[in-house]
């Protein structure tokens, strides 16, 4: 395995490299581990029987993990790329195997109403069970666990080692961690027994059974909303919107503390009266206080064709949100602008200062604005 | 309107008795193949050097997904591929290719990098890999194999015949998903357009020269995965420069096995490969079988 890295090395490296982890940056700075897109032979895979499917006769298996519901023959992988029928039985092969580490504010996530300013363990593996035209992680989601570099990190050291570099939040991210299912939920059971916070930014494409189970180990979930629309998640994301929506209430309902993003595509997703629409719905399905986050778009991966997103676009689509009376809404991606900041719904005065992921000032003592005493909605300590 | 040549070529003893492909009789059928399509007097080897110029390197895609149950197995494609070399003045030439090492090696594939003799790896040899850019046409998205992209200048699509419960039918054309990373993100809508427009993309489309079908053993139902009670021991390759009628025909013979086994078509079953007449909308070649001229033998 000349490309992989084992876990030995991994722990010299994060602890040789701890200085450069608390920055946000890459790991190791010479150590590519956001994989380029060549193969590594005979590469490791994980063979850990998935939880969630169902057998069929002739060896053939479905997946319940989420809407896809692939159904699958011998030696066939589902859509996600990351799950293999095996004679019968299905498997995850990403258990364990890391494509992606990094520790990043949480900020970063983002979460801007969970434990501002902690530092998040974050990881991932290969794989994605969507296809979004413009993700900004497609050199891992896009891949299989083949085609990217992987270094062995079971639960346990993902644990250990988030506590010895004093991050008290692990964050299951930049890929999508529903494919990665087994793993986080395992390594969530330990962080939550060590006394960390589990928290999952995710495009919400899963079945309500997992996700109830989830549910149950997690803290915080942040949901990428990609549109409010089922023709643009057909055409640039090759999913269905309704799961999603079905999500977003699924975790409402739940004591697990949600975030949404919403990325900003130029032309493709930011009709104001969609917009409208969309902030009518999660007012009236999933109430006002969860945070939405109007991230600016860049072009990326198979949308490169488009600008980013003006800002004065994002303005405008915040400013509809706070019409329809939602608490939170936020400018991502646009460092330095008043709209990454906190504004107490009720006195409207400045209560989190922001400046692209860091946090300047917080007004904010238990869970209430210093000014007047409201109530704001979050996980602040 | 010029009707696209398929040639079909049976012999009882393609298979010995162990079900294996004879080597001897494999290399009989596919000049007799290239040279029904040449028409006579034309040799085999005259018509393989008037679809490639000298001096270029021929890529042998095959399928080694089931592995030696139902793959592209090295009886066939090691005879195919020296006798390419051959013909084209150096074995090292022709890199007979798949989408891992791995795979190749559990169909029974002996690897092989020298230039002096018949190459046979996988994308993820060391130093081959895929692409850094993916290339963008149409609704695929995808990492090309430094195969296919940079290695050689002309490509045969050496495929196995299934039933597959997606896409209906895998073939010549569906053997190309083995030349991205992505496959996976294509087996939607019973992969149309997907299947379409990955030919359509220059990287094969502009390379692709001949379709060879292994219709030795068909997995006629329940496919792309190996169940032997729907497999049948049919003995033909079928071959054409037209990528779309080979699979048409390859489609065809599908259909017929299922109707002797009494099984329903694919079109009852609501997976008839669809992708053949986007295919054919996109100008890849014909799939109405009156616009398709079948040249039938056997040797």
């Amino acid at each position: 395995m000349g490309s992989e890295i084992n876990r030995r090395d991994f722990l010299k490296c994060s602890l040789l490299g701890s200085s450069l982890l608390l920055t946000g940056k890459t790991l190791v700075s010479n150590w590519p581990l956001t994989s380029s897109p060549s193969l590594s032979e005979g590469a490791d895979l994980s063979w850990v029987e998935a939880r969630y499917y169902e057998k069929l006769p002739d060896r053939e298996i479905k997946c319940l993990l989420c809407p896809r519901f692939c159904q699958l023959g011998d030696k066939e992988r589902g859509y996600c790329g990351v799950r293999e029928n095996k004679g019968g039985r299905y498997y995850t092969l990403v258990y364990g195997k890391v494509a992606s580490l990094n520790v990043d504010p949480i900020e970063k996530k983002p979460f801007f109403h969970f434990l501002p300013g902690s530092p998040a363990f974050s990881l991932a593996t290969a794989g994605c069970n969507l296809s979004c035209r413009f993700c900004q992680n497609w050199e891992i989601s896009q891949m299989r666990p083949e085609q990217v570099r992987n270094i062995n990190l079971p639960p346990e050291a993902v644990v250990t080692t988030a506590e010895n570099q004093g991050c008290p939040v692990i964050a299951y991210t930049y890929s999508e961690p529903v494919i990665f299912y087994e793993y986080m939920y395992d390594t969530s059971l330990i962080a939550r027994r060590k006394g960390l916070k589990n928290v999952v930014v995710s495009a919400g494409y899963i079945n309500p059974q997992p996700l109830a189970d989830l549910l149950k180990v997690v803290e915080a979930v942040k949901i990428d909303l990609k549109a409010f629309n089922q023709d643009f998640y057909h055409q640039y994301v090759r999913g269905e919107l309704q799961p999603v929506l079905e999500t977003l209430k699924q975790i409402a309902r739940s004591p697990v503390w949600l975030e949404i993003v919403y990325l900003v595509i130029p032309t493709l997703n930011d009709h104001p009266e969609e917009i409208r629409k969309m902030c009518r719905w999660l007012k009236t399905e999933i109430g006002p206080d969860y945070p939405l986050h109007f991230s600016r778009f860049h072009p990326m991966y198979l949308i490169k064709n488009l600008p980013p997103t003006p800002v004065s676009t994002l303005e405008k689509l915040r400013q509809i949100a706070l019409e329809e009376g939602l608490h939170y809404v936020y400018v991502g991606n646009v460092p330095g602008h008043p709209g990454e900041n906190t504004y107490c719904p009720n006195c409207g005065k400045l209560i989190i200062e922001r400046y692209g992921y860091a946090i300047n000032k917080i007004e904010i003592s238990k869970g209430k604005c210093r000014y007047c005493g409201q109530k704001i909605a979050g996980v602040w300590s | 309107m010029i009707k696209s040549k398929v040639a079909i070529v049976y012999a009882k003893n393609a298979l010995n008795a162990e079900n294996l492909p004879d080597p001897r009789v494999v290399l009989r059928m596919i000049r007799k193949g290239l040279e029904l399509l040449a028409g006579s007097p034309a040799t085999a080897e005259d018509y393989i050097l008037s679809l490639l110029a000298p001096g270029s390197n021929l890529g042998l895609k095959i399928n080694t997904i089931a592995r030696r149950a139902l793959s592209t197995l090295p009886e066939t494609a090691v005879a195919i591929g020296l006798w390419l070399g051959k013909t084209l003045g150096q074995e090292g030439r022709v890199i007979i290719w798949d989408r891992t090492n791995e795979e190749l090696k559990e169909t029974g594939y002996k690897l092989s990098t020298s230039p002096d003799s018949l190459r046979i790896f996988g994308t993820d040899n060391r130093g081959v890999g895929y692409q850094r850019e993916p290339v963008i046409h149409r609704n695929i998205g995808s990492l090309f194999s430094r195969i296919q992209a940079e290695l050689v200048n002309y490509s045969i699509s050496l495929a196995i015949l299934k039933d597959h419960g997606l896409a209906g039918v895998t073939a010549g054309l569906k053997n190309y998903f083995g030349a991205i990373h992505n496959p996976n993100k294509y087996h939607d809508s019973h992969c149309d357009p997907f299947v379409a427009e990955l030919f359509d993309c220059p990287l094969i489309k502009e390379k692709h020269r001949l379709t060879i079908i292994d219709a030795l053993k068909v997995q006629y139902h329940r496919g792309p995965s190996y169940h032997p009670q729907w497999a049948e021991k049919a003995q033909k390759f079928i071959l054409s420069q037209d990528p779309v009628a080979a699979d048409v025909i390859g489609w065809k013979l599908i259909e017929e096995l299922r109707t002797r086994k009494g099984l329903p078509s694919l079109k009852e079953e609501g997976r008839e490969p669809s992708y053949l007449f986007t295919a054919e909308k996109l100008g890849l070649g014909q799939a109405k079988l009156e616009n398709i001229e079948v040249l039938e033998e056997e040797v």
